[in-house]
């Protein structure tokens, strides 16, 4: 049998692309509106947008740029327009993008003197070549080690830890075999688990780490007065069956495979290099997705229970479900079916081989459900007050 | 191939999650680790929800995948239904303050 690949693009920081997409990114809040207007005037872009601005600080302002930074340098990503208030910060992302090697542009609220018309027709123009040059781009072949997985769950069930997560952690244990990357977070969702992660950890250090990202985690919730029941797992989650959060962990972890943990990282950190990192950071779907792309995650394999229809713009998003009557309800969300294997008509090694083989064919540009719907969106965590 | 409607992923589990929704007094085909075991289901008890494997005692951990996902607030009997009502997490609480 031939080693298992893709197509995708090439780019010239030796990155490889499962999408081609021109990106009109506004990097402060005063120029979404701009940027979501160019976006509906040249179709085909996609836009990412931040609602914060000059107010952000320390490490809250760090994860900010380095997030939006990434967005621009993401290997789905051909070409940006960022779009800001003013020179330093737009120069600051546009300058690191530029370091990559893709074409990008600064466009600067205030050399528009604020008139927003007079951004939008800048912007328009171009998003408009970039979109066509990008369009010359050709995809070549790639390997399954190429690949740098995403992995996330959301409105899970007790399927999701029975087949979905353990079917997403066989196509992430070959990504990694294969030499590819994998990463998830979620950290709450380590809660009760941990001490398996830990066990998979390259060294104590990574071990450590876990931990004790675990116990801040925990000890946040407490402090606040928090009854995890409730917020997580949530009421959802508590219908559909689960009933603490650490059966909702030893379920979610088994996302992660059975490969060796490299290392904890924070959201936006680049991973270092190949095999399984774990990023610390918080649990709800459009942060934790959103974390993971800035990480560099091509693809997200996001497994539900019951439904879940948040995707990322920028990695194409597979859903997966397990759960009989969501995949009959839910036929333009999930794009892979596993409740053959719930149903006990399949093996969890068949239907894994089935998702790696929708997984390639996604890389080479078949399009998923969010896809197809524009579902998508990134989004940054916040961390902390702002001035 | 017999028809079993429940699973246990460890040896170690005191409960089973169900693939399909059971009556009262329905008998449960549970596969383990060991080989299929019959229970009864002492209530309904919906699709993925879980059912006791034996009688677990106030405090004692409830065990799935072979781990412990919290304990049991209440007496539970085997085949009773296993839920928020009867198990708690040992997890995410404020520490007891010393007498």
């Amino acid at each position: 049998m031939s080693a298992p690949t893709f197509q995708g693009y090439r780019r010239s920081d030796g990155t490889i692309g499962v999408r081609n997409h021109v990106l009109v990114m506004s990097v402060t809040g005063l120029t979404g509106p701009s940027a979501r207007r160019i976006g509906r005037a040249v179709p085909g872009v996609r836009v990412v947008t931040t609602p914060f601005g000059s107010g952000l600080m320390g490490e809250d302002a760090e994860v900010q740029m380095r997030a939006l930074t990434a967005f621009g340098c993401h290997p789905n990503v051909a070409a940006t327009v960022v779009i800001g208030a003013t020179p330093p910060q737009v120069e600051r992302i546009a300058q690191s993008i530029a370091r990559t090697g893709r074409p990008v542009e600064a466009l600067i609220f205030d050399e528009c003197e604020h008139d927003a018309i007079t951004l939008t027709e800048r912007g328009m123009r171009t998003a408009a070549r970039m979109l066509r040059d990008a369009s010359r781009l050709q995809r070549t072949p790639a390997s399954l080690g190429d690949l740098f997985l995403g992995m996330e769950c959301g409105r899970s069930d007790p399927s999701s830890g029975l087949v979905s997560n353990p079917l997403v952690g066989c196509v992430v244990d070959a990504v990694v075999a294969a030499g590819g990357r994998a990463l998830f977070g979620e950290t709450i969702e380590w809660l009760g688990a941990e001490h398996l992660l830990a066990r998979r950890a390259v060294d104590a250090s990574v071990a450590q780490a876990i931990e004790a990202a675990v116990v801040r985690r925990e000890r946040t919730a407490v402090a606040a007065g928090l009854d995890l029941l409730g917020n997580n797992p949530g009421p959802t989650n508590i219908a559909a069956g689960l009933s603490t959060i650490e059966e909702k962990s030893l379920g979610a972890i088994a996302k992660g495979g059975r490969s060796p943990i490299r290392g904890v990282i924070g959201i936006a950190d680049p991973v270092p290099g190949p095999g399984l990192y774990v990023q610390d950071a918080p649990a709800y779907a459009p942060e934790s997705v959103g974390g993971l792309v800035a990480s560099g995650a091509q693809l997200v394999l996001f497994t539900t229970g019951v439904g879940n229809s948040f995707v990322s713009g920028l990695a194409p998003t597979i859903k997966i479900s397990a759960n009989p009557v969501a995949v009959r309800r839910l036929r333009e969300q999930l794009d892979f079916d596993a409740s053959d294997v719930f149903e006990r008509k399949a093996s969890l090694e068949e239907a894994a081989a089935r998702l790696q083989s929708v997984v390639l064919d996604v890389a080479s540009g078949m399009l998923t459900w969010g896809e197809v719907l524009d579902e998508g969106e990134e989004v940054v965590s916040r961390l902390g007050p702002a001035l | 191939m017999t028809a079993w409607s429940a699973t246990a992923l460890s040896a170690a589990d005191n409960v089973a999650t169900l693939l399909h929704a059971v009556e009262r007094g329905e008998r449960v085909i549970v596969r383990t680790t060991a080989g299929d075991i019959g229970v009864t289901a002492l209530e309904p008890i919906a699709l993925c929800h879980k059912i006791a494997l034996r009688d677990i005692a106030p405090g004692e951990a409830v065990l799935k995948y072979g781990e412990c996902i919290g304990e049991a607030t209440a007496a539970i009997p085997r085949g009773g239904w296993v839920h928020i009502h009867n198990v708690r997490s040992r997890r995410g609480r404020a520490p007891q303050a010393s007498p």
